[in-house]
Parts: C-alpha cells; sequence; structure tokens
C-alpha cells in the first residue's frame, strides 16, 4: 500500500513509518502541514494518516481542504487531545477513521488495513460468507456449515462486523467503537465475554476455528487456515 | 415573550404605580381648582347681589318708594338669564313689586331653594335659569319695607358641573397616557432584558462566544451589557487559558509517555522469553497512567459545558437497554445476576456518548465492588414527570457517611482500594448528570447500594434553561433486554 504520514513529532513518525515500512508499506513522510497539503493533493495514496497538530497548517485543516478538492482516500487523524468533542470534530471536517495518542502500533496497522479496504458503499451485499460461515443480514440469520446458528442480537453485530473484516486484524477498541458504540475503555472484559460467548456457538462443534486471537493486537476472522 | 410574563413583571408593576400616582394628581389638582373657581363664583354672586341692593336702597333714599317700585317692575321684566329676582314688601309682609312670591321678612344673606321659586312646579321647564337656586339678600328699608334682591345660581353650578366632566375626562385620559407611555417604555426595556437573558441561557448552554447586544446609546442599559460582556469575556477567556493548559499538559505530557510505550512495544520485539512478561507489564502501567490522565481531561472537559452545545433528543431507555444487555454476559461470567427493567421514559435532551459511558460505569462499579451472587438491577423509567435511571445491587453497600464522598475524584472506599481502577468511574457519572441538569445520589438498597440519576423532562423547565432547548418530547419505544 502507499501510505502518506503527516507527522511532525519526530519519534512517532519514525515508529510508525518504520513498523508500516517494515510490513511491506511504502511510507512518504512530511513533518509539515503545507507540505503535507500539497503531497496529499498530488498523489495518490491508498491511506492518510494526519496528525492534528501541525506547524504550519493543522490537521483539521488539511483534511477539509483535500476532501473539499474531491480526494476520497480514507484518512485516519491522529489527536494527543482525548477530548470529547474532537472525534466528532474530526469525523466531520471528512475524516473516516480516530485514534488518540498514545497507541499501540498494531492498532495504528489495524486501523489503517481496515481503512484501506473498506468496501465502497455502493456495493452493499446482503450475504456474507467467510468458508462454510453465512450470514444473511436481510434475514437476520446465521449458518455454518447449513447448521443454523442461534445467535444473540449483540453476538450477531458482532459476527457482522468481523466477517466485513475478515482475514484482517481487528482490535478491542474497534470492536468496541462499531459495535457497541463504547468511545470509552470499560473497566471490566466487555470484549472477551462476547467473543467467548460469539466462538462458543460459532467454532464449539466445528472442526477448525474461525475466530482467533492475534496477540497483542485484537481478534481476527479467518477462514484459510 | 409571553403575555402572561407582562403582567408579573417588575414593569407592569411600576406602570400600574406610575398611572395610579399621576391619576390622582390630577384628581387632587382639578378637586382644588374646582374648590377655588367654586368660591370665587359665589363671591362675585354675592358682590353682584349686594351692589344691585346698595343700588335699590340708594334710589330708594334718593327718589322714594316708588322710584324703586318703577325700577324692579323694569328690571324684572327685561332681565334675562341669568336673571335678577327682586321683592319688595310693606311693613305687614304685602308684596308691593317684584318677581317672587310674599315671605317673613329676614335680613341678611340667604340661600332660596327651587322649591320656594315654584311652590306650585308647574312652570319649571320654561325658564332654565329658573331652575337653580337663588342667592338673595334681604333688607329692612327706613319706613319698614323689606327688600330681597336675589341672583340665580346658574353660572354657579354649570361652572360646577363643567370643572366635574373636566376632572373624571382629566383622570381618565392621564392614566391613559401614563399607562400607554409607560407600556411602551417598558416593553422595550423589557426586549433588553429578554435579550441579556437569551444571551445568558445560550451562554449557560455552552456557546461561550455569545454576547448581549448593545444599541450604542450611553443609557445604564448599554452601560450593563458592556459590563456583562466585559465579564464574559474574562470568563471566556479563563475558560480558553484553562483548556490551553489542559491540551497543553495533555500534548506535553503524553508525548513523553508515547514515546515511553513505543520504546517499550519495540523492546517487546526484542527482548526474549525472560524479558518479555517484564515489558509487557510495564506497557500496562504506562496505559494505567495515560487512561488516568485521559479520564481527568475527560471529566474537566465535560464540566466545562461545551458539549451542550450538541446535544440532541436522545432515549434513555434505549441506552439503558443496549448497555445492560452489553453487560449482561459480564456479570453472568462473575457470577452475578444483572436485570433490566425498561420502562417508557420521555426523551431527554443530552449526548448520547457521554450518557452511555455514564450507565456502562454506573454497572461497572456494582460488577466490580460486589462479589459473586449478588443481583444487580438497572430500572429505567419515570419518577413523578422524571426520567430516571437506578442501578441497585445487592452487595456490601457504602456507608451513609461515605455517600456522597465517593463522587469525589479519586476517591476510594478502604474495602476497594485492592481492586484496580482509577477511582474517576463515579466522578465521571456525576460530571455526566451535571452537564444534563441531572442530580445522582446514592441511597440504601437494603441490603446494597442504588444509585439514581434524576433527569428533568425535555420541555420541562428545568434550571429555567431547558424550554429553550426545544426538544422533542416523544415517547420512547418500549424495549426490553
Amino acid at each position: 500500500m502507499k501510505i502518506l504520514l503527516i507527522e511532525d513529532d519526530p519519534h512517532t513518525s519514525g515508529y510508525v513509518a518504520k513498523g508500516l515500512r517494515e510490513r511491506g508499506h511504502v511510507v512518504e513522510h512530511s513533518a509539515n502541514g503545507r507540505e503535507g497539503l500539497l503531497l496529499a493533493s498530488g498523489g495518490a495514496y491508498d491511506v492518510m494518516v494526519i496528525d492534528r497538530m501541525l506547524p504550519g497548517l493543522d490537521g483539521l485543516a488539511i483534511v477539509k481542504t483535500i476532501r473539499a478538492a474531491g480526494t476520497k482516500a480514507p484518512v485516519l487523524l491522529l489527536t494527543t487531545l482525548g477530548g470529547v468533542n474532537d472525534r466528532v470534530e474530526g469525523l466531520e471536517a471528512g475524516a473516516d477513521d480516530y485514534l488518540t495518542k498514545p497507541f499501540a502500533f498494531a492498532e495504528l496497522l489495524a486501523r489503517v488495513n481496515a481503512l484501506a479496504r473498506r468496501p465502497p458503499m455502493t456495493e452493499e451485499a446482503t450475504v456474507l460468507r467467510v468458508a462454510d460461515l453465512e450470514l444473511n443480514l436481510l434475514k437476520r440469520t446465521v449458518t455454518r456449515g447449513g447448521k443454523k446458528l442461534d445467535l444473540q442480537t449483540q453476538e450477531f453485530r458482532l459476527l457482522e462486523y468481523l466477517m466485513r473484516n475478515a482475514g484482517q486484524v481487528v482490535t478491542r477498541t474497534m470492536l468496541l467503537e462499531n459495535v457497541w458504540g463504547f468511545h470509552f475503555d470499560p473497566h471490566t472484559s466487555v470484549v472477551e465475554t462476547h467473543i467467548s460467548r460469539l466462538r462458543a456457538k460459532v467454532d464449539r462443534e466445528f472442526d477448525n476455528d474461525l475466530i482467533h486471537t492475534v496477540r497483542g493486537s485484537g481478534y481476527s476472522l479467518n477462514g484459510s487456515e | 415573550m409571553a403575555p402572561n410574563s407582562f403582567f408579573r413583571s417588575t414593569n407592569f408593576r411600576l406602570l400600574a404605580w406610575y398611572a395610579a400616582v399621576f391619576g390622582a394628581s390630577v384628581a387632587i389638582l382639578l378637586f382644588m381648582v374646582y374648590w377655588i373657581t367654586l368660591a370665587a363664583l359665589d363671591e362675585q354672586l354675592n358682590d353682584s347681589v349686594e351692589r344691585e341692593t346698595q343700588v335699590l336702597i340708594e334710589l330708594y333714599r334718593g327718589r322714594g318708594l316708588d322710584s324703586v317700585v318703577r325700577a324692579i317692575q323694569l328690571r324684572a321684566e327685561e332681565l334675562r338669564a341669568p336673571r335678577r329676582y327682586y321683592l319688595l314688601q310693606d311693613k305687614h309682609g304685602k308684596r308691593i313689586a317684584g318677581n317672587l312670591p310674599p315671605m317673613k321678612a329676614t335680613e341678611g344673606e340667604m340661600v332660596l331653594p327651587v322649591s320656594f321659586l315654584y311652590p306650585d312646579r308647574r312652570s319649571k321647564a320654561e325658564d332654565p335659569a329658573g331652575a337653580y337656586p337663588i342667592v338673595a339678600r334681604g333688607r329692612r328699608l327706613e319706613k319698614g319695607e323689606f327688600l330681597l334682591v336675589g341672583e340665580s345660581r346658574y353660572r354657579s353650578v354649570k361652572a360646577h358641573e363643567a370643572i366635574l366632566r373636566a376632572l373624571g375626562w382629566g383622570v381618565a385620559i392621564t392614566v391613559l397616557l401614563a399607562a400607554g407611555g409607560g407600556a411602551a417604555l417598558g416593553t422595550g426595556f423589557l426586549r433588553r432584558i429578554e435579550e441579556i437573558n437569551r444571551t445568558t441561557r445560550s451562554i449557560m448552554d455552552g456557546d461561550l462566544s455569545k454576547r448581549v447586544p448593545t444599541r450604542g446609546g450611553d443609557d445604564e442599559m448599554d452601560h450593563l451589557a458592556i459590563n456583562l460582556n466585559a465579564m464574559l469575556d474574562r470568563i471566556q477567556g479563563l475558560m480558553e487559558s484553562l483548556k490551553q493548559v489542559s491540551d497543553d499538559i495533555a500534548h506535553d505530557l503524553r508525548t513523553p509517555l508515547s514515546r515511553l510505550r513505543h520504546q517499550l512495544e519495540t523492546a517487546r520485539e526484542k527482548a526474549g522469553a525472560d524479558g518479555a512478561p517484564v515489558i509487557e507489564q510495564s506497557i500496562a502501567d504506562v496505559d494505567a497512567i495515560l487512561e488516568t490522565f485521559s479520564a481527568l481531561l475527560r471529566i474537566a472537559q465535560i464540566e466545562s459545558g461545551a458539549r451542550r452545545a450538541a446535544f440532541s433528543g436522545v432515549s434513555l431507555a434505549q441506552i439503558v437497554s443496549t448497555v445492560s444487555e452489553t453487560y449482561a454476559p459480564v456479570a453472568e461470567d462473575s457470577g452475578q445476576r444483572l436485570k433490566a427493567i425498561i420502562d417508557p421514559t420521555p426523551t431527554i435532551h443530552g449526548d448520547r456518548e457521554l450518557l452511555t459511558q455514564m450507565v456502562a460505569n454506573l454497572i461497572e462499579n456494582s460488577i466490580r465492588h460486589c462479589p459473586a451472587g449478588v443481583d444487580i438491577t438497572v430500572r429505567v423509567g419515570q419518577e413523578s414527570g422524571s426520567p430516571v435511571v437506578c442501578v441497585a445491587d445487592t452487595g456490601p453497600g457504602i456507608p451513609a457517611a461515605e455517600r456522597d464522598k465517593v463522587f469525589r475524584r479519586f476517591y476510594r472506599l478502604e474495602a476497594s482500594r485492592t481492586t484496580p481502577g482509577s477511582g474517576l468511574g463515579l466522578a465521571l457519572v456525576k460530571a455526566v448528570a451535571d452537564l444534563h441538569d441531572a442530580s445522582a445520589e446514592l441511597s440504601d438498597n437494603k441490603p446494597g447500594l442504588r444509585c439514581t440519576v434524576r433527569f428533568h423532562a425535555a420541555g420541562d423547565g428545568g434550571a429555567g434553561t431547558n424550554s429553550a432547548r426545544g426538544a422533542p418530547d416523544t415517547q420512547a419505544p418500549h424495549a426490553t433486554a
């Protein structure tokens, strides 16, 4: 993937760029808002990672400008402000996702991957399939190997999110935000509990497991193994 | 402005007083004019009668009785209203001349009533002047005759009536003018007060950039507006510097912590099986510090009230239903039972994200501080018209003396020192409740702890600000967990 990184803190940018390159991505970096805007409007990137606080021109302004110019590449906004209004402001400006510093590299990587593979909005599938697992969005039914699975509402939503991001790592925070709408870190094992219940229904009676735990990162629904 | 508020306003009371005082002054003034005018008219009448009497007496002394008789006959025929009255009687009381019926000879001033003039009351309507009482003066002449000269009080009575009419109209017009003028002045005054109220309301709702409009005049209202605006500038400055300081702290402290975390992550990759657990624990510790830090900043930002600007209609029933559904398996895994009672609840004006966190914190508080086997009941409903969220457990509870303190930041009970947590969970609950003008209180669940958050229904004038927000007052869909 070709990724643009606009970040003024040399430590963070070095750490992020190194990590992304190690995983085979092409990273272009700018430490300045104005220069970053020029890069963003010029090149065709798969994903842009933009810091909110930048010298020259701030991140929100860059996002607004490139969106106004018609650039559709997904944007992940980084910030040190864990402020309650910042996330909304970022999304309203046209960013696609939002990550508060400090973050684990695994979290950033998972979100960048999710953004890059995001299916276009027009192509709304009604049936999701991974290996022998099938989820019907209209009938609200799930079957595996032809056998009907009985899922609760929240288990259904969790499985739907995992299947939409099949083959990729989804982090605990991504699940909290997208499945439950929790924009805070709970002090109890909400995600773990629900995942373990879902596993009991999806994987227990079958030979190969579909839901995998990715150590230090999150979970992944994967049928190829 | 509702018509009702006008009659309750200071302005209306001032107006009523203003009209009453002015009306009374005009009444007193006209009454004095009336008094003085009548006295003057009566005096004039007396003088006129006195002069006429003197003229006739001089005629009597100079020319004799016959001249007087002729003079009286001449005058009685010629004079019209306001007419004079004459009576000349001999010493036996027999009328010699005049246009009055004979009477008992009495000297001095007197007032003869209308009934004296027309004892049979038949000819009354013929002469309007005749319908009025007569001011008269009787004099006994040198040879024993009796002379009476009188004059109708026509003018005096007419003046009396005219002044009374003027008094009535004068008072009515004054009161009307005072009321009209006062209302015109007062409406302008009320409008400016309302402008100030509107501004303060939107500031309380989180829009700190609002200012009271000024007219550019140099009156007291403008001075008030200018002073209020100066005060608001100062408050906004303080709020901004507070925000700046917390943002700076957030940035300056979190950046090095960020780096520390990144370095630890890099180290974890390089470290062998021996070092990894230690580094893992260090990362967890850094995360805990960062989390406490975020929670503090979040509470501070909620308390600033800026979030109110983004309030919208939210269904508490829906939030409670979703959150309790999420936590039911978590409670079950800790050997507890979580039950949700969802009653229809009016929509409130609020922030969905923060309310979700508030309900989650309340439920987590019960899950984390209660042993296995307890029942946790989450209830949303209506109590005397107010939407209420209540989380109750049958756990150890909190001693009465400590209940208010647990809403403080970092306050932790002795019993829970050993359980992990920042001590900020309930402080955040309180901050979110305050932001929504709601009250959060802890009580004894006998046994256990009950936390109740009581809201104002949307449209209910809670804290005097909700009515201005105009949220829809619809019923939430009935939902069960």
